[in-house]
């Protein structure tokens, strides 16, 4: 009963975050002149819903032409016809999921590290480069023209090794870069806040020159890398193991999505279940007891940064192979690392709770992206999340509200027990 | 006469915890008096203080101070009713000055402009009106503990407080400042003020109190005239039973040597030495006291024994190993337990649950983990054999920790460090803090692993438990042990020389070597 209620409690924290950060936000819808709830309707179609989403209750069910005139009711989440949103909803959250994973194992070793931005651009960069020079330097040695020319067996095993190699390098560099900001803690008292931003800053103008100056391909107006080889790509769903499921048809989501959920399993497991993920908690809850204890702390945090940057880096990678397939100039910038902290923050660092707010998070982008709705900015969707992210952390208010209200009821219980003659 | 305060039937319940903290208290103190609230860890005198003070609504109940009905419903309207109150964790800014810190919030200003030298002045002025004598220039980050007592009762007088609250004003203190301390309370009782202390240290009550107050598991025992009850009495009605005050034990069974510290020089927090040339052996079967005022050097020396702190001279031996360098981690698998000083920052983690905090010893090797992986089962086995022998009342495998009372919390840490009979135990200040009851079952504890064979170290500053259980007792005075004592050298006024630094030479012969 208690756990219940407490899984209930823990709830209803994020479920009214979600609410007040709307009602909030409407004020800037207001002032663009547009009706709120209008806005906020085609704001979740647009992001949740399947094509052609009007109101919220299509969010659930939907009427589609049965073919012979009439129409039929449907339930809206499993309707792919043309491609379902929420696929879409998923291949923007993988890289989120990952990189929201990253800032929780460094969060949980109590190192505030933002540096899943470097980390992320580092893998990504690495990533593509791998992407395209490996398969020449392979298809060279083999003799053969190109993925084209190649047999089957050859590429079987290049669909393979090629990714995993790219990948392993991606973790590889993020997680140097990661620890680098973990030993100036450790060693030097640095604060990791500032030395990852300091980092992130670094990495960005990095991976800027190289694709302007050394990795840049064409003479194209943004300048950009080379296409990874189709031998690199991770392959999405709908072009893959999918291709007869329609709902997939709109996105990019493939191998990656699997990736990520089998990295939340691992880092669960890691954080709750391994004694190296008990160090690194005891070390941030309270490191006098660490020490006196007998916990060694900085091997620990170290270990932590490596961890987080990995998975930042095979964030990149995968944000690279099975996506975007290039790097154009630009892609630096799009703070995919930063937003994997804010969702690791409004997830209050659980596994489960990332895994939710991940979508919903892609959800509410893509939403806003799309809208297009009288006045109303595309900036919308980032004021709204930023209003999410202010109210819940009044989670200690609202959770004493929320005791307020319950020990209300218990005595007005109380009362009426006494009242009843015995 | 009107009484000061007159608390009826006081009734307060705490969910979160299901606590009733205060169930129908009634609770009145005569004006001008000194009245003494004592009760076990838990027992509501702090949740009623506070409660008067305004911090805490009550679910029922009325106040009343000076005989008209009043409603505190925050501090603010305490202190306008001339109320204060000074909390057993102090609150000041440490960057502030003395005079910052007592005139925050109603500092002197010309036209919206602070005057530093007229905050110090009046600070002064009202220093030597109370003979509470401050320099208030000082930042309180640079001033002893109590002389930060002392800032805190002038904040209260400033803010022209008729009843103060002392909440556990001695437990920080020397017992040369204790004795101050008193010195200031009978003064402001003679100035026409009430004190309400707050205290579970019964000779305390007997030395500054008239009156006292008990209360027990949420309920008001009863009022009683110091000058009519005994130390065991007022004991027995805090418990709810009989207590034991003399801890009963055999003479000890000294064997091998099991810790030996040899010319041990340590520095101390701001790398100036805190630890000069210490050298001493304690033996299997024996407890071995250090005694000493607060602050010379006993936590710099634990530490250092304990592989916190680095030894910067001499060297430390457990049975024969040296272990001057190891870390913490090597000297415990050799056998050695530490019951640290501060339970809630280094001894316990009280943001996780009780599995966790008593597997940190052990979690690295089998059977609570192999090759990484928590051996579950076996880290609840644990919790629940140290809940069943230490009797912690109100812990649950695997649930949190930071409800539970000090008594409840310092069984979990003993009954973590006493798991698989350590050879050598070092207890710093093991019952700081502790209601009578949780003591008295500490020394049984110690006293059983004495007689087992354990080697222990009692570091304290309490000479009453210093002198019950110690088989042999060295003094600090300074960073230096001053002497060690045992058969019938052994007596409290010994001691007491050479914890003010002074020497037996003259009235004793030389203390024999160790």
């Amino acid at each position: 009963m208690t756990t219940f209620r407490r899984s209930l409690e823990n709830l209803f924290i994020p479920f009214s975050a979600i609410v007040l950060g709307l009602i909030a936000s409407s004020i800037f819808v207001l002032m663009a002149n547009t009706n709120p709830i209008d806005a906020y309707q085609r704001l979740f179609c647009e992001g949740f819903g399947p094509r052609g989403c009007e109101t919220f209750g299509n969010l659930l069910f939907i009427g589609v032409s049965d073919g012979q005139g009439g129409t039929q009711t449907v339930f809206a989440p499993t309707y792919g016809e043309g491609g379902h949103r929420l696929a879409i909803v998923l291949e923007r959250a993988t890289p989120l999921i990952l990189t929201a994973l990253s800032a929780t194992v460094a969060f949980q070793a109590g190192m505030f590290s933002i540096g899943m931005d470097g980390q992320f651009v580092l893998g990504a960069i690495v990533a593509v480069f791998l992407g395209y020079w490996l398969p020449d330097q392979i298809y060279l040695i083999a003799g053969v023209e190109g993925y084209d020319a190649a047999p089957q067996a050859m590429r079987t095993i290049m669909h393979l090794i090629v990714p995993l190699i790219a990948m392993s390098a991606a973790m590889a560099v993020g997680a140097f870069y990661s620890w680098i900001a973990g030993y100036l803690k450790v060693k030097l008292n640095v604060n990791e806040l500032i030395s990852t931003i300091i980092l992130n800053a670094i990495a960005v103008q990095l991976v800027g020159y190289l694709v302007n100056f050394p990795l840049r391909s064409d003479f194209n107006n943004i300048a950009r890398t080379r296409r990874i080889d189709d031998s690199a790509w991770l392959i999405p769903f709908n072009r893959g193991i999918f291709a007869d499921i329609e709902w997939f048809s709109g996105a990019r989501v493939g191998v990656g999505l699997l990736i990520a959920i089998g990295a939340a399993i691992g880092v669960w497991y890691f954080l709750w279940r391994t004694t190296m993920g008990y160090e690194q908690r005891m070390a941030r809850g309270s490191s006098l007891f660490a020490r006196f204890g007998g916990i060694p702390s900085g091997k620990a945090a170290l270990r932590a940064m490596l961890i987080s940057g990995a998975l930042s880096g095979i964030a990149g990678a995968i944000a690279i192979l099975g996506v975007e397939r290039r790097v154009v100039d630009g892609f630096a910038l799009s703070g995919t690392g930063f937003e994997g902290v804010l969702v690791a923050i409004l997830a209050k660092e659980s596994v489960l709770g990332i895994l939710l707010f991940a979508p919903f998070f892609a959800g509410l982008q893509q939403g806003a992206t799309n809208l297009q709705f009288g006045n109303l900015p595309r900036q919308l969707g980032g004021i709204i999340i930023a209003f999410i992210i202010l109210f819940s952390a009044m989670e200690q208010y609202l959770r004493k509200r929320l005791a307020d209200v319950s020990e209300l009821r218990r005595a007005r219980q109380r009362k009426l027990s006494t009242e009843v003659p015995t | 006469m009107v009484n000061a305060v007159e608390m009826r039937n006081i009734r307060k319940y705490f969910s979160s915890s299901n606590v009733l903290a205060s169930d129908n208290v009634s609770f009145s103190v005569r004006q001008g008096e000194i009245h003494a609230l004592v009760g076990e860890n838990g027992a509501g005198k702090t949740t009623l203080m506070n409660i008067l003070y305004g911090l805490i609504a009550p679910d029922a109940g009325e106040i009343a101070i000076n005989g008209k009905p009043a409603r505190i419903n925050h501090p603010d309207d305490a202190i306008a009713l001339g109320i204060g109150m000074v909390h057993q964790h102090f609150k000041l800014v440490p960057s502030f000055t003395i005079a910052e810190n007592i005139m925050l919030g109603i500092e002197p200003n010309r036209a919206g402009f602070i005057d530093g030298r007229d905050e110090a002045e009046a600070v002064r002025k009202l220093g030597a009106e109370f003979g509470l004598p401050v320099n208030p220039t000082l930042r309180a980050n640079e001033i002893s503990v109590g002389m930060q007592q002392r800032v805190e009762i002038l904040k209260t007088l400033q803010r022209n407080a008729q009843i103060l609250i002392l909440d556990e004003p001695t437990a920080v203190l020397t017992p040369q400042e204790v004795r101050e301390l008193y010195g200031v309370i009978r003064k402001l009782a003679a100035s026409g003020r009430t004190i309400i202390l707050i205290t579970h240290k019964l000779l305390e009550v007997k030395d500054v109190a008239e009156r006292v107050s008990i209360m027990r598991r949420g309920q008001m025992i009863g009022t009683y005239n110091v000058a009519d009850v005994t130390i065991k009495q007022m004991a027995d009605l805090m418990v709810g039973r009989e207590v034991i005050l003399q801890v009963d034990k055999t003479p000890a069974q000294p064997g091998e040597v099991m810790l030996r510290a040899e010319n041990l020089l340590v520095a101390g927090a701001g790398g100036m030495p805190a630890v000069f040339g210490v050298s001493l052996e304690v033996r299997a079967g024996e407890i071995l006291g250090i005694a000493g005022v607060n602050g010379n050097g006993q936590t710099e020396l634990v530490e250092a024994l304990a592989g916190l702190r680095p030894v910067d001279v001499g060297t430390i031996e457990l049975a024969g190993h040296d272990i001057t360098h190891e870390p913490v981690r090597a000297r415990r698998t050799r056998g050695m337990a530490h019951i640290p000083e501060d339970r809630l920052i280094m001894g316990l983690n009280l943001k996780t649950n009780l599995d966790e905090n008593v597997v940190v010893t052990h979690y690295f090797h089998p059977p609570y983990s192999t090759r990484s992986r928590f051996h579950f089962p076996a880290v609840r086995q644990l919790a629940q054999r140290i809940i069943n022998a230490f009797q912690v009342r109100s812990a649950r495998v695997g649930e949190a920790i930071n409800t539970l009372s000090g008594g409840n919390l310092q069984k979990i840490v003993l009954g973590r460090e006493l798991d698989g009979s350590p050879q050598v135990i070092i207890a710093n200040q093991p019952t700081r803090g502790l209601d009578v009851g949780s003591i008295e079952f500490v020394h049984r504890t110690l006293v059983a692993e004495r007689d087992k064979g354990a080697a222990i170290l009692l570091v304290s500053v309490e000479l009453d438990e210093i002198m019950a259980l110690s088989d042999r007792v060295a003094v600090m005075f300074e960073g230096r042990i001053m002497g060690t004592l045992s058969g019938p050298e052994l007596t409290v006024q010994n001691v007491g020389i050479l914890m003010a630094g002074g020497m037996l030479h003259e009235t004793a012969p030389l203390p024999q070597a160790i």
